[in-house]
C-alpha cells in the first residue's frame, strides 16, 4: 500500500477528468428552464442613485424581470456582513456603509451592481441591461490612500472619521523609541504594495434555484467554502434558517482566496430565483471580474529598523495603511490590521516593536483575500528592510539575516506580536539554501553577465508565514459495505490537489487500496466546516483525515472484538483486516461494516490543532538586466521550503511554483490602476493587466526540507499554498535593486517594469 | 440589437457533421458550449487574450471566444472532447499528469490544443521555444513549469534523434 501512501510523488486523481474536458465548472451547469442574469453597474466611483427606469428594458425580447436595490429592500434582504471585533479610528466598533447586494441610495465604486436583468438568454439579458436607465448624481470620490488620508478629505462614511474603517496598534512604542535611541544605525524603507487582481482563470459564476415546495434555495457556485457561503447567504442575506439554503460546488477553476466569500451577485441570483420562480444562471465576464471580483493588497507601508553596530536588530517600527475599498464587508480590514502584522517580525528575533495599522475606505472595489492576504505585504516590508539595512551596513544580506535569526533552541518562540512558533530551524535552512543556490559562486556568474553587457543582481529572503485561520475542522468518515471509504468534508478542491493528498493519507493509515477511498466535498448538505483558505486544507484537513482513519480503526477494533468473540485488546489491524492475535480468525474492514446497523461504520471527527502552522522558506533569486532597455530577466531561482512533513512532493512543488509565479507577477508585471480623477478602472481587462505568461518566467529549482515537522498537528505538516507568493515578491525586487544599487538606486516601485528600470537608470546617470 | 435573424451553418465538430441555426453574433465558444453541450472548452476572458477557449479549426489552434460560429460554416472544428482518441493528445495527457501540468484544470483544454500543435509543428523546439509558443495560453495556477516540462518530454520521446542529457 505504501506505493500510494504519504510522501509519494503520485499523479493526481483529479487529472483525468480535467484533461478530458469532463470537469464540471459552474458555468457548465445548465438547469432546465433556467434564466440568465446580467448586471447593470455603476459607471461612477461615487454617485447618488436618483432613479432607475426599466421601462424600455422590460419591453425587449426575452426579458423576464428587472430588479433593483429597492426590490431587495422591500423584501427584507440583508447586507453583506462586516467581521466583528475590529475598532475604528475613534476606538468604536468598526463601521462602514452597509453593502447591499444591489446598491440602494449610493453607488460607491465603479462597477458596483445597481440592478439586474433576468432574461431567457445571456445575450438578451445583456442587451436589456444596456437599456436600463439609471439617473446618477455624481458625488466627490476618493480612490487612493493618499487622498483618503489627506487633511480635509471628504469623509465617505459618517462613522469612519478620517476614512479609517479600522485600526490597530501592537508592541510597545516607548520601548521601541528607547531601542531606536540607542541604535548605531537606522535603516528605512517606504513604498506601495500595489493593488492586484487575483485573476482565477475561471471567472465567478452562480446558478441559483428555489424550490417552492420545500422553501429551499440551492446555489451552485465556484467557491472555496460551501458551508461558509451557506451561512452568509441564509442568515446574513436571505434571513432564513441555514437549512433553507444549500450550496453546491463542482470543479473550481482557481480560487486564490478570492473565492472565499459570498458576492453580491450570488445573493442577487438566489433572491431572483425565488422572485421569478425559475433558476437563474450568471457567469461573470472577465471585465466584471476586474471591476467587482475582490482585489488584493493595496497598502502604503513604512518601516524603520534599529540595529547595533554588529547588525543585531534592536527594534522595528512599522506603519501600515491599507486601502480596503468602498465597504467594510469581507476580510479586507482584518487582513490589513491583523493578519499581515502577525508575520511582520519574520524569522528574526526582534526585541522591540511599534506597529500601527489602518484600513481606509475609498471609492474602489473591495480588497479581500488574495493568496497570502496580508502576509506577502508584511514579508515584502521586512525583507526589503533587511536588504536596505545590509546595504547601509555594507554587509552580506545573508550574513545580516544569519545574525538575527531565531534559534531552534528558542522554540517554541513567542513573538512581540503574541504569535507562537512551534517549530522551525532557520539557521539550518539558511545554510542549506546558500549551498543549493551556490551563493558563493555568484561573483563568477556576475562576471559572466558583465561580459555580456548585463547587470546582475541577487537576493535572498528568509521568511515564514501564518496559516490556518480557524484551528479546527470537522469531517465524517464512513466505511461502507460496498467496499468504499467515503469522507465527507467542507474543505474544497480548487486545484491544490487535496483530493489526492487526502486519499494518500487515508489509504496509508487505513492500509487499504486507494481506489476504495472517495472524497465527497462541495455540498453544504453533506459536510459542515470552515473550508479551504489560508493554507489550512492539508495541515488541518489532512490531519482530520488521519485522525478519522485512526478512530475508524479503533472503533472497528471494538466492533471486531464483538464479531469475533474476542477481547478488543486482542484484535490486530493490518491490510484492511482485523484478526485475533496469534490466530487466523479475522474479518475484513468492509465485511465488518456490512454487519453493522445501516451497513456502515461511521466516525465523526472534530480535528483541533494547537494554533497556526508556520511554514518557512528561503528564496534566492538572480536577475540579469539589460541597461539599454531596462528589461529584467530572472535567470536563476531557488527555494528551500520547510512545509513540515510532505505528503506529495509533486503537489508541493506545484504549489510553490504557482505561488512564485504570482509573486513575480506582482514584482514585475501586475498593477491595478484607478484614474485618480474619475475613479475609472484603467486596467480592466487582460489586455491592460499583465498576468505572467510562460515566457515571463524561469524554471524554479524547488527543494523541501523535512527535518522539522510541525508539532501542533498529528500529520506534522505545515501549510504550503501561499508560501511561494509570500516570499517571492521581495526576493525578485531585492535582486533587481541589488543590481542597480551601484548606480545609487535604492528602491523601485512595483511592478518593476522595463520602463521603470530604464527611467531609474537614466535619472541615476544624469545625477 | 438582437434581431430574430439566424443563419444556418454546416460545421464538422469532432468528426460529426452538424447543421444548426445560429445568431450572427454567437461565438464559436458559446455555440460549442451552450448549443452542443461541449463544455470541455472553457472561457477565461472572452476577449481573445487568455487562450482557455483554444480549439482546432481546420487543424490549427484558434480562439473560439472571438471566432463567430457563422464564420465556421464549412469548417472542421476539434475540441478537447474530440482529442479523446488522438494518440498525440494521449501522450500529452500522460505527460501532463506526470509533470503536474495542471492544478485547477481550467486552462487545460486550451493548453492541450496548443501543446498538440507545438508537438506536431515544431518537433525540434527547445524549452525556450516552447515557452514562447505557449505564451498565448494563460495559466494562473502552475507557473507553467509543469506544462513546459510535459511538452518538452513529449517532444523528446517522439524525437527520432534522442537528445543527450546535458
Ligand atoms: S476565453 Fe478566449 S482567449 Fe480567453
Ligand atoms: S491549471 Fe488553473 S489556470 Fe492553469
Amino acid at each position: 500500500m505504501a506505493k500510494f501512501g504519504i510522501g509519494q510523488a503520485i499523479t493526481r486523481r483529479e487529472d483525468q477528468r480535467l484533461l478530458t474536458g469532463a470537469g464540471t465548472y459552474v458555468d457548465d451547469v445548465a438547469l432546465p428552464n433556467q434564466t440568465h442574469a446580467a448586471f447593470v453597474r455603476s459607471p461612477h466611483a461615487r454617485a447618488r442613485i436618483v432613479s432607475i427606469d426599466a421601462t424600455n428594458a422590460l419591453q425587449l425580447p426575452g426579458v423576464v424581470a428587472v430588479l433593483t436595490g429597492a426590490d431587495l429592500q422591500a423584501d427584507g434582504i440583508g447586507s453583506m456582513p462586516i467581521n466583528p471585533g475590529l475598532k475604528n479610528g475613534a476606538g468604536k466598533d468598526m463601521s462602514a456603509p452597509p453593502y447591499f447586494p444591489l446598491a440602494t441610495d449610493e453607488a460607491r465604486y465603479v462597477g458596483q451592481a445597481v440592478a439586474v436583468v433576468i432574461a431567457e438568454t445571456r445575450d438578451q439579458a445583456e442587451d436589456a441591461a444596456e437599456q436600463v436607465i439609471v439617473e446618477f448624481e455624481e458625488l466627490p470620490a476618493i480612490t487612493t490612500i493618499e487622498a483618503a488620508a489627506a487633511d480635509g478629505a471628504v469623509q465617505l462614511w459618517a462613522d469612519a472619521p478620517g476614512n479609517i474603517a479600522a485600526q490597530t496598534q501592537f508592541g510597545d512604542a516607548k520601548a521601541c523609541d528607547a531601542a531606536f535611541a540607542g541604535a548605531a544605525h537606522v535603516a528605512k524603507v517606504a513604498f506601495m504594495n500595489q493593488r492586484l487582481v487575483p485573476v482565477s482563470m475561471e471567472p465567478r459564476g452562480t446558478v441559483a434555484e428555489f424550490d417552492t415546495a420545500s422553501g429551499r434555495y440551492t446555489m451552485r457556485t465556484s467557491c472555496q467554502n460551501p458551508a461558509g457561503l451557506q451561512k452568509t447567504l441564509a442568515e446574513g442575506i436571505l434571513k432564513v434558517p441555514a437549512e433553507k439554503v444549500r450550496v453546491v460546488v463542482g470543479d473550481v477553476g482557481g480560487g486564490f482566496g478570492m473565492k472565499t466569500q459570498l458576492y453580491p451577485e450570488d445573493a442577487v441570483c438566489a433572491y431572483a430565483a425565488k422572485k421569478v420562480g425559475r433558476p437563474v444562471h450568471w457567469r461573470a465576464s472577465r471585465s466584471e471580474e476586474f471591476l467587482a471580483g475582490n482585489h488584493g493588497r493595496d497598502q502604503y507601508d513604512e518601516a524603520e529598523l534599529a540595529l547595533d553596530k554588529d547588525g543585531k536588530i534592536l527594534g522595528l517600527r512599522v506603519r501600515i495603511v491599507g486601502n480596503i475599498g468602498a465597504y467594510g464587508s469581507g476580510p479586507g480590514a482584518v487582513i490589513v490590521v491583523a493578519v499581515g502584522p502577525k508575520v511582520i517580525t519574520g524569522v528574526y528575533h526582534i526585541p522591540a516593536l511599534d506597529l500601527r495599522a489602518k484600513a481606509l475606505l475609498t471609492n474602489t472595489n473591495l480588497v479581500g483575500a488574495y493568496r497570502g492576504a496580508g502576509r506577502p505585504e508584511a514579508i515584502y516590508l521586512i525583507e526589503r528592510l533587511m536588504d536596505q539595512a545590509a546595504a547601509d551596513l555594507k554587509m552580506d544580506p545573508a550574513e545580516l539575516r544569519r545574525r538575527n535569526l531565531i534559534q531552534p533552541a528558542a522554540m517554541p518562540y513567542k513573538t512581540l506580536m503574541g504569535e507562537k512558533f512551534d517549530s522551525g530551524n532557520f539557521p539550518h535552512m539558511l545554510d542549506r539554501i546558500l549551498e543549493l543556490a551556490d551563493w558563493k559562486g555568484y561573483e563568477k556568474r556576475r562576471g559572466e553577465s558583465k561580459a555580456k553587457g548585463k547587470l546582475r543582481g541577487r537576493a535572498i529572503s528568509t521568511f515564514l508565514e501564518w496559516t490556518g485561520v480557524v484551528h479546527e475542522e470537522a469531517v465524517r468518515m464512513e466505511v461502507a459495505a460496498d467496499g468504499k471509504v467515503r469522507v465527507y468534508t467542507a474543505m474544497q478542491a480548487m486545484g491544490q490537489g487535496i483530493e489526492t493528498s487526502y486519499v494518500q493519507i487515508i489509504s496509508e493509515t487505513l492500509d487499504i487500496d486507494p481506489d476504495r477511498v472517495e472524497i465527497v466535498q462541495g455540498d453544504s448538505d453533506v459536510a459542515q466546516g470552515i473550508g479551504s483558505m489560508g493554507s489550512r486544507s492539508l495541515y488541518i484537513g489532512g490531519s482530520a483525515m488521519m485522525t478519522a482513519s485512526k478512530e475508524t480503526i479503533e472503533k472497528g477494533r471494538s466492533l471486531a472484538g464483538d464479531a469475533l468473540e474476542a477481547s478488543s485488546s486482542d484484535i490486530e489491524y493490518k491490510d484492511g483486516k482485523f484478526t485475533v492475535a496469534g490466530t487466523d480468525v479475522g474479518i475484513d474492514l468492509f465485511d465488518l461494516a456490512g454487519r453493522q446497523p445501516g451497513k456502515r461504520i461511521s466516525i465523526d471527527t472534530l480535528q483541533k490543532v494547537d494554533g497556526p502552522s508556520w511554514p518557512n522558506s528561503c528564496h534566492v533569486c538572480e536577475v540579469e538586466i539589460d541597461p539599454e532597455t531596462g528589461v529584467v530577466e530572472i535567470v536563476k531561482y531557488t527555494t528551500l521550503d520547510d512545509v513540515g512533513r510532505v505528503i506529495n512532493p509533486l503537489i508541493v512543488a506545484g504549489q510553490v511554483h504557482g505561488g512564485i509565479a504570482q509573486a513575480v507577477g506582482q514584482a514585475m508585471l501586475e498593477n491595478t490602476r484607478y484614474d485618480p480623477e474619475s475613479g475609472q478602472l484603467l486596467t480592466g481587462s487582460l489586455q491592460d493587466y499583465a498576468v505572467p505568461r510562460a515566457d515571463d518566467l524561469p524554471d524554479f529549482a524547488q527543494y523541501c526540507d523535512e527535518s522539522t515537522p510541525c508539532k501542533i498537528n498529528p500529520l506534522g505538516a505545515k501549510g504550503v499554498g501561499e508560501l511561494g507568493t509570500v516570499g517571492g515578491t521581495p526576493t525578485v525586487v531585492n535582486a533587481i535593486v541589488d543590481a542597480l544599487r551601484p548606480m545609487g538606486i535604492q528602491n523601485l516601485e512595483m511592478p518593476v517594469t522595463p520602463e521603470r528600470v530604464w527611467q531609474a537608470l537614466r535619472t541615476a546617470k544624469a545625477a | 440589437m438582437a434581431g430574430k435573424t439566424t443563419l444556418t451553418i454546416g460545421i464538422e465538430v469532432n468528426g460529426e457533421q452538424v447543421t444548426h441555426a445560429v445568431e450572427p453574433r454567437t461565438s464559436l465558444a458559446d455555440f460549442l458550449r451552450d448549443t452542443l453541450g461541449l463544455t470541455g472548452t472553457n472561457l477565461g476572458c472572452e476577449h481573445g487574450v487568455c487562450g482557455a477557449c483554444t480549439v482546432e479549426i481546420d487543424g490549427a489552434p484558434a480562439r473560439s471566444c472571438i471566432t463567430l460560429a457563422v464564420a465556421c460554416d464549412g469548417a472542421s472544428v476539434r475540441t478537447t472532447e474530440g482529442l479523446a482518441d488522438d494518440p498525440v493528445a494521449e501522450e500529452l495527457r500522460a505527460a501532463f499528469k506526470a509533470h503536474h501540468a495542471l492544478q485547477c484544470g481550467y486552462c487545460t483544454s486550451g493548453m492541450l490544443v496548443t501543446a498538440r500543435d507545438i508537438v506536431m509543428r515544431l518537433p525540434e523546439a527547445d524549452e525556450a521555444r516552447v515557452r514562447v509558443e505557449l505564451a498565448g495560453n494563460l495559466c494562473r495556477c502552475t507557473g507553467y513549469m509543469g506544462v513546459v516540462n510535459a511538452i518538452v518530454a513529449v517532444l523528446a520521446a517522439r524525437s527520432p534523434h534522442p537528445r543527450q542529457d546535458p
